[in-house]
């Protein structure tokens, strides 16, 4: 009976076809979930290292680094990218002391912020990539959320000065 | 921290990844972290007690040489289940595009997961035509890291994402507490004795051992007492071959050495030469020498120069070219002086190389990738199906 055989042909390849779109739309979701918890640990970091920042301009290094680190602070979202590269720059025009505590303080916070960055930025991509797919769009997964965005800043490293005597 | 460390490839073959995961575990330990290394690795083998064994592993040839990986449905169990008892903070897998433990790790897991990057594949076809599936894995993997910054452009390139460089460590205490052999180095005075070094297989053109053997044939009969210690896989004869036979009493040849006797070979010269002509990813043998305290000739290729610190903490000189590399030998062999300024910036350069420095940089990567998931690691049904 070739007729059954194209029954039990046509169940499988539903139960197929829904067992792989139950399976992306959890596949995006999870991406989601997982780009905003990066925003949010980035969010954080930048906020870390405004206030590291700030305390060392009280400091030392006066007004400019201070006003740097307060509009990093109070930025509006949409300027927030410009403003937190103004104090990369800041911060790289002063000369910073490793030894000092509140100079490693900057340090160990840029650092931390550049891996910030890096896993926000791999984690936003793997998120737009998933939501760009034609079948996902489609059936338009993953509504109702925002497209995760990408927090677009120069690379925070603060290169430090090698303590290697020059020969 | 409890931290799970996969390994790919099999202890009972050394090897460099395994060396690096041994390397890392024991650091991460003595800084007070919990560490559980998953790794192929027979039963009743003899291993390190941080050591989990996940089965037998079976020969592989991978990308030029034989891998020992376990991979297949009994060896997916054992990862779950490792997973499931290990109750990990973070889940730190090596090489996880190989088909290996890492990848069966990745997939069997959800939580912060971290993935090193060792081998620099440039441009694969293979890669380019698995896009799709890699992505899977890709996407599971919540921070990247490359050993060397060839690995990172690998990363950028043709994986699509970004890579903190994290450098190999180097375990300097082992070096620089290494006993010579003895006999070595033996004297070293103006145009006369001295002992160069060389470790890696000489049959292998991109080692470059004949800019080395070029340079000391012609050397030696000027320089009395110059002796030369050469280390690594080879037939001892297509050695001897290469020399002149007046010369082949002043050539020495260990054959195969252990990691322990690497580095007493390596204090036991008063220059290791490096003489590669390509396809070096990052230098490790040069941070070794440079942690035994050994003045480092090398030729001058990006890795090099990287370590060296653009030649501050060793000599470079052009690649392929053995007249300059013997001008460069007779040189730093008359020099002491040299020699102790080019050791002294090497000790700090290897400082930022050795393992307690490198290990905290890795907790910093985990903690990153701590923050943007959710919670512990956890095992998952397969692909994420459920």
């Amino acid at each position: 009976m070739p007729g059954m055989w194209w029954a039990v042909g046509a169940v499988v390849a539903v139960g197929l076809l829904s067992a792989y779109l139950v399976w992306t739309a959890g596949r995006v979701e999870r991406l989601h979930d997982r780009a905003e918890l990066a925003a949010r640990a980035l969010d954080a970091h930048l906020l870390r290292r405004a206030a590291a920042a700030a305390v060392l301009a009280e400091r030392r290094y006066g007004v400019e680094l201070y006003a740097a680190a307060r509009i990093a602070l109070d930025a509006h979202p949409d300027e927030r990218e410009a403003a937190e590269n103004d104090l990369t720059r800041q911060l790289r025009a002063v000369q910073l002391d490793p030894a000092d505590p509140d100079c490693e303080a900057v340090i160990a916070a840029s650092r931390r912020l550049a891996l910030a960055r890096q896993v926000h930025t791999d984690l936003v991509r793997d998120a737009r990539a998933a939501r760009g797919r034609p079948l996902v769009r489609l059936l338009r997964m993953g509504r109702g959320r925002e497209w995760p965005r990408y927090f677009d800043i120069d690379d925070p490293t603060l290169t430090v000065p090698a303590d290697v005597p020059t020969a | 921290m409890r931290i799970g460390i996969v390994c790919p490839y099999s202890f009972d073959v050394p090897g460099g990844v395994q060396n690096h995961v041994m390397d890392l575990a024991e650091a991460l330990i003595a800084l007070g972290h919990e560490v559980s290394v998953l790794a192929p690795a027979d039963e009743d083998s003899p291993l390190p007690p941080y050591v989990v064994p996940a089965g037998r592993a079976v020969p592989l040839p991978y990308n030029g040489s034989v891998a020992r990986i376990a991979f297949g449905p009994v060896s997916t169990a054992r990862v779950r289940r490792w997973i499931t008892r290990g109750e990990f903070d973070v889940l730190h897998v090596h090489e996880p595009l190989t088909l290996s433990l890492s990848l069966l790790a990745v997939l069997s897991a959800r939580g912060p997961v971290v993935a090193t990057f060792h081998t620099a594949i440039t441009r694969s076809r293979a890669l380019a035509a698995a896009q799709g599936v890699l992505q899977i894995v890709l996407e599971r993997i919540t921070a990247r890291i490359a050993v060397s910054a060839l690995a990172r452009k690998v990363q950028v390139e043709h994986l699509d994402g970004g890579a903190v460089e994290i450098p190999n460590g180097v375990a300097v205490a082992k070096f620089a507490d290494a006993e010579p052999l003895p006999g070595w180095p033996g004297e070293c005075g103006p145009g006369t004795g001295g002992a160069l070094g060389f470790l890696g297989r000489f049959t292998e053109p991109r080692k470059g051992f004949p800019v080395l053997r070029d340079a000391f044939v012609e050397l030696a009969p000027r320089r009395p007492g110059l002796r030369l210690l050469v280390a690594g896989p080879g037939d001892r004869d297509d050695l001897y071959d290469q020399f002149p036979a007046s010369l082949h009493d002043r050539v020495t040849f260990l054959g195969l050495v252990s990691e322990e006797d690497k580095a007493r070979m390596l204090r036991s010269v008063h220059l290791y030469v490096a003489p590669n002509t390509g396809g070096e990813s990052f230098g490790m043998i040069l941070t070794e020498a440079l942690a035994a305290g050994t003045t480092v000739v090398a030729s001058d290729l990006d890795a090099f120069r990287r370590v060296l610190d653009g030649g501050r903490a060793g000599r470079l000189f052009p690649t392929g070219n053995p007249a300059a590399l013997r001008d460069a030998l007779a040189e730093l062999l008359d020099d002491p002086g040299a020699r102790a300024e080019l050791t002294a910036c090497g000790d700090q350069v290897v400082a930022t190389f050795d393992w307690p420095v490198v290990a905290r940089r890795v907790l910093e990567v985990y903690a990153a990738a701590i923050e943007a998931t959710d919670g512990r690691v956890i095992d998952e049904e397969w692909v994420g199906l459920g």
